[in-house]
């Protein structure tokens, strides 16, 4: 029976559950158990839960384990002896034969696909009963027993609530199985690189030029300084020296200054700036500021200076960071109690004084953690270099000049058709890694910041 | 019997001391107090210029982009005479009122018709002048009007993309001398370009559409809202009203709150691994693109919950728990409906930050060339951001207003949904 | 004891610490059925904290401890077979700011039949609605407006909206938490009005930082201080000859 149409059963027999369930509820009241028991449809719901959830969470676990199932009963057919033994050649015939037995494709590569092919349609077929079978047996097995179990005084509603916040916990733990999902794929990937590529030298290494990889000797072309220096470089100079003046000010002109009318529009104003995607930012980058730098570059006398120079992506990126400094400065001076601020003016101090005097000093913790996550999202930023810094890696202080960041180098690392085991392509995840750890330290470190020297206030 | 709780209050008095106060009407002070103004003034002059500059970096990108792309939607026709009746096409009106329509112009050779009319009307490279897709035009007019097969007509196709640029301005020498030539004989014509927002990618700009791309932004959308929404409201739920204070619970905010800043291309990178190479679901498939948008947007929608939830006072639970309503009911019935307006602007925030998403997508393989639009969850598909991207490569001057073109579709759709969160925002949030 | 029968609440030898902090020390004390028992005391000294351990509404607080044992006819209800929601329908509780919910004045009292199950039909509920606004003293007032929100009304009706509230779930005990603290005279004057008509149905504890107020409803008067019980009596004892030079000292105004 196909997926679909199970599941639609299952929920089916749920809704008949707990229609039952109710009824039967209902007629078991007594007036004298009526005060503060269970509501029948607390009943209704614990009974249908019961009937539905053993038989999803079933299907679930099977999804994941029958396919290994199905194979072992395909390479136990006589047919199977044919088969080269475990590897590529092996995988990529009995995937084909498994397309062709689902029906989703025509043609085949080799031979043995379409022998094998009835075999593992036979197969499937019969774990496919095996499976509606057992679902189906759970959802009536445990149907009935919830409702035996139907009377008053038994208190469905706690159970009901139970499952509940079970439900709420497993939604919360999928944010921690995400996490453990990235560190565990990132680490998997990097330790095949790393078995390839001795970690100092992609650690430490000054040369990358991925194009050209010495078979022997892998990491003399995939030392990631370079890229480390062009990331930080962009990111971490050129945009928050854009970012960091323009996003404090903006957030004392509107904390302090600004009359509510002009904060309505234009604290928006600076959040569009954060809503605009990256993509249409590198475009813009492309488009238009590198030509001009170029073009200032020129002016000044550089004549050399490239057309995907540091210093226009580094502009743009600034810009798009504006908002994030400008929104955590705000947020840490306008907690800073006003009584604070109060107790200046009421010294005689003016408004620009108590703002560098008592304000940003009392914020400074905020602000410094606000620029630091700002540095975190401008390091992993992906699309303004891909589109507007170039891809070749070098060592300059020169911001005419283009220079490469780790996040274009994933990338480019990863177009074209290299094979998956290449260090081409384990080196991109090397970097992701890498980027990983160094925006978890970034902002593990803005945190205990803010945390620690933040005057709690109250 | 203890002793009276009256408390002691001092009885004696201090000396004042002498004291002399400050003169605030010499020439030095005054002129301190002048220096003090004025650099106040500039004070706030600097943040002034701070956010007008910004407004006014936001404002140029936007008018670039408009100028650059308002001609996108625009195309350059060109009056062709063909004379059907002299074509002798192989189709006959009859068969044009049916079903078998499609099927019968398409073996007609309508292409080699229209080309040779080309020629014909413009001389030997005429049919350069008409972009691949003219034939589609005279199609369409044909089977509006079969009668045209018996006679001559003039129908207004599309022109190529050298002509096309070259009308808005950013032609060759060698195309603009052919647009004054047809200019001089009245034969172009400015129109809409329906096309773009119907049809799916090509390599002639213009036949390209953005069709292709939206639907494939749809259907990555819908999976990610499908999954994050719950998911993040859940979590929210739980972290906020039932998770007991301890060490495991400090673990799981952290968790969340650090993946809300994890770099977008690391989850692209774990969508690579894990969703193509581990459960070998399909590359560039919307269901892989929705699944690791998801996991991308989940903990924006567990943090803007958490602060909904948390805006609710306390009084509001008292109140719930001391009629005897269970945690559970507590929440379900008084907390998440108040909560809702804030955790529904938080996902429309979430959500507008995932359609313009490119970098994870394009580690899961959405960069490849798609002729058709998807059809299903796991048929290849492209999102709109990527299609930018991808136009944004192309060498042909044509892609670069349609690559405006696009962007200004997307920011509408932003506008409009970040739009929609603010009137939200405003409409529902409640101020206790 | 002036009444006879056995009291409705019994509390003895109970302990509330926040964390490491004491907040109430060894207090013991009878409620009565059918009568009026307030709680005074400077701020601070604990008569909310004892009033919320009546309900288990401290179990909200998550460093909050509550030892010693508190029982409701005879029941312990600490004990881990006592249900904490039956407790809190059984022990009503009005707070010192009006909460009603942001729901109509219909819902708000018909909230809590509808989770307890105590009616099934919507007669029923009309039954349940009116009859609470009655006892309430607030139905003249709201009877042809029932889907209006509950929190367009006055503070004091908000106040008597939130005692119809806890009585449409037929509790034993009414606990009230300074209960006209934020109200205006005439709207205390009427809920004090109320409190003198509902003490003839249920058992009513009130915390009250105004002195005038217990003498004129309670007939029980318990005297906290730094969370001790001072002293507890019928009120004209403790308020004409009490008996601790404590409470002569609060009563009389040279302390508070």
């Amino acid at each position: 029976m196909a997926a679909g149409a199970l599941a639609f059963l299952i929920l089916g027999l749920g809704l008949i559950a707990w229609l039952a369930a109710r009824v039967r509820a209902t007629n078991t009241r007594t007036a004298a158990t009526r005060r503060f028991s269970s509501l029948p449809v607390h009943h209704a719901w614990f009974v249908a839960l019961c009937t539905v959830l053993p038989p999803l969470v079933f299907l679930g676990v099977w999804a994941f384990t029958s396919p290994a199932l199905v194979t072992d009963a395909v390479l136990a057919t006589p047919a199977a002896v044919q088969l080269p033994p475990p590897g590529f050649d092996r995988a990529s015939i009995l995937s084909e034969a498994r397309e062709l037995a689902a029906g989703r494709s025509y043609g085949a590569f080799h031979e043995l696909a379409h022998t094998l092919a009835p075999a593992y349609a036979a197969a499937q077929a019969r774990f496919d009963w095996i499976a509606t079978g057992l679902a189906l047996l759970l959802a009536f097995g445990g149907g009935a027993a919830a409702f035996a179990r139907v009377r008053p005084g038994f208190a469905a509603r706690t159970h009901v609530e139970r499952v509940v916040m079970v439900l709420l916990l497993a939604a919360s733990l999928i944010a921690v199985l995400t996490t453990v999902g990235i560190v565990a794929s990132l680490l998997w990937e990097s330790a095949r690189f790393f078995s390839i590529v001795s970690p100092l030298e992609f650690l430490f290494g000054t040369h990358w030029s991925p194009q050209v990889i010495d078979a022997r000797d892998p990491g003399a072309t995939l030392g990631a300084v370079p890229l480390f220096w062009g990331t930080f470089f962009i990111g971490a100079v050129i945009a928050m020296a854009v970012a960091i003046p323009f996003g404090l000010m903006s957030a004392v002109y509107l904390t302090q200054y600004a009359t509510p009318r002009a904060r309505r529009w234009m604290k928006p104003t600076l959040e569009v700036l954060a809503g605009v995607p990256t993509v249409v930012y590198g475009y813009f980058a492309a488009l238009t500021v590198a030509p001009a730098v170029r073009d200032l570059g020129a002016a000044l006398g550089i004549s050399w200076a490239s057309s995907e120079s540091a210093l226009a992506a580094g502009l743009v990126m600034g810009v798009m960071i504006i908002p994030f400094v400008s929104s955590m400065a705000d947020d840490s001076m306008a907690a800073v109690p006003a009584s604070m601020r109060d107790g200046s003016l009421a010294m005689g101090a003016t408004s620009s004084e108590t703002i560098r005097r008592v304000l940003i000093p009392a914020a400074l913790p905020g602000v410094v953690g606000g620029v630091l996550l700002a540095v975190s999202r401008a390091i992993g930023e992906t699309m303004i270099v891909v589109m507007a810094a170039s891809g070749v890696a070098t060592l300059t202080l020169n911001p005419f000049a283009s220079t490469t960041t780790v996040t274009r180098q994933i990338v480019d690392l990863l177009t074209g058709e290299a094979e998956f085991d290449s260090p081409k392509t384990l080196a991109a995840f090397a970097l992701g890694l890498t980027l990983f750890v160094i925006t978890l330290l970034l902002n593990i470190f803005a945190l205990t910041v803010v945390k620690r020297y933040r005057e709690a206030y109250e | 019997m203890s002793k009276s709780l009256v408390p002691e209050l001092p009885t004696t008095a201090a000396e004042p001391p002498a004291r002399r106060p400050t003169d605030w009407t010499t020439g030095a002070m005054q002129k301190r107090i002048r220096r003090r103004y004025a650099a106040e003034r500039r004070f706030r002059l600097l943040g002034m210029a701070a956010v007008v500059l910004s407004a006014a970096f936001l404002a140029f990108l936007l008018i670039v982009m408009l100028a650059r792309g308002i001609g996108g939607f625009t195309e350059t026709r060109v009056a062709l005479p063909i004379d059907f009746a002299a074509a002798r096409l192989p189709v006959t009106p009859a068969q044009l009122r049916g079903r078998g329509a499609d099927l019968a112009l398409a073996g007609a050779g309508l292409e080699g018709a229209v080309d040779a009319a080309a020629t014909t009307a413009f001389g030997k490279d005429g049919a350069d002048l008409l972009s691949d897709g003219a034939w589609l035009t005279v199609r369409d007019a044909v089977k509006r009007d079969p009668a045209l097969l018996a006679r001559r007509a003039t129908v207004e196709v599309p022109v190529a993309s050298a002509i096309d640029i070259a009308v808005k301005g950013h032609g060759t020498p060698g195309a603009e001398a052919t647009v004054q030539r047809l200019q001089a004989r009245g034969l172009l014509s400015r129109g809409l370009n329906w096309r773009f927002l119907g049809n799916a990618d090509s390599t002639d700009p213009t036949r390209v559409g953005i069709w292709g791309a939206f639907k494939g932004s749809l259907l990555t959308m819908l999976v990610t809202l499908l999954l994050a929404f719950p998911i993040g409201v859940f979590a929210a739920l739980y972290l906020e009203e039932y998770a007991p204070r301890n060490r495991w619970t400090d673990f799981l905010e952290v968790s969340i709150n650090n993946l809300a800043a994890v770099p977008s291309i690391i989850f692209g990178l774990l969508g690579l691994s894990v969703f193509l190479g581990t459960w070998g679901l399909p590359r560039s498939a919307p269901i892989v693109g929705g699944l690791t948008l998801a996991l991308m947007t989940m903990p924006v929608i567990v943090i803007a919950g958490r602060n909904a939830i948390k805006g609710v006072p306390p009084s509001v639970r008292d109140a719930a728990l001391g009629i005897g309503a269970s945690p559970v009911q507590v929440v379900f019935h008084h907390v998440l409906p108040l909560a809702l307006p804030g955790i529904l602007t938080g996902t429309i925030i979430g959500m507008a930050r995932a359609l313009g998403e490119t970098a994870p997508l394009l580690m899961i393989g959405m960069r490849a060339f798609i002729a058709a639009p998807p059809s299903g969850l796991r048929d290849p598909a492209t999102a709109l951001p990527v299609q930018i991207f991808l136009w944004s490569d192309q060498v042909d001057r044509g892609f670069v207003e349609k690559t405006s073109a696009a962007i200004i579709v997307l920011l509408v759709f932003l506008l409009a949904m970040n739009g929609l969160a603010i009137y939200l925002r405003n409409r529902f949030e409640t101020r206790w | 004891m002036t009444s006879n029968h056995p009291p409705k609440i019994t509390a003895s030898h109970v302990n509330v610490f926040y964390g490491a902090k004491q907040a109430i020390n060894d207090v013991s004390i009878d409620i009565g059925n059918d009568e009026v028992t307030a709680f005074i005391g400077p701020s601070g000294c604990g008569k909310s904290t004892f009033l919320r351990t009546l309900n288990r509404m401290n179990d909200t607080v998550p460093s909050a401890r509550v030892e010693g044992e508190i029982e409701l006819d005879g029941e312990n209800i600490y004990s881990p077979a006592m249900d904490v929601v039956q407790l809190r329908a059984r022990v009503g509780m009005v707070f010192q700011k009006p909460n009603p919910f942001p729901k109509s004045i219909y819902e708000n009292v018909a909230y809590g039949p509808r989770i307890h199950g105590l009616a099934s039909s919507k007669a029923d509920f009309d039954t349940v609605v009116e009859r609470s606004l009655r006892r309430a003293g607030l139905w003249e007032e709201v009877k042809d407006r029932l889907s209006d929100s509950g929190t367009a009304l006055s503070g004091g009706q908000q106040q008597r909206l939130c005692i119809a509230r806890a009585i449409a779930v037929d509790p034993e005990v009414i606990l009230m938490d300074e209960p006209c603290s934020a109200l205006d005279p005439i709207a205390t004057a009427k809920i004090e009005g109320l409190i003198h008509e509902l003490k003839g149905r249920y058992a009513i504890v009130i915390v009250t930082h105004n002195m005038q107020q217990a003498a004129r409803v309670s007939q029980r008067t318990a005297f906290f201080h730094l969370g001790t019980l001072v002293e507890y009596g019928a009120t004209s004892d403790i308020f004409t000859n009490p008996r601790e030079e404590r409470t002569k000292d609060y009563i009389t105004g040279r302390y508070g």
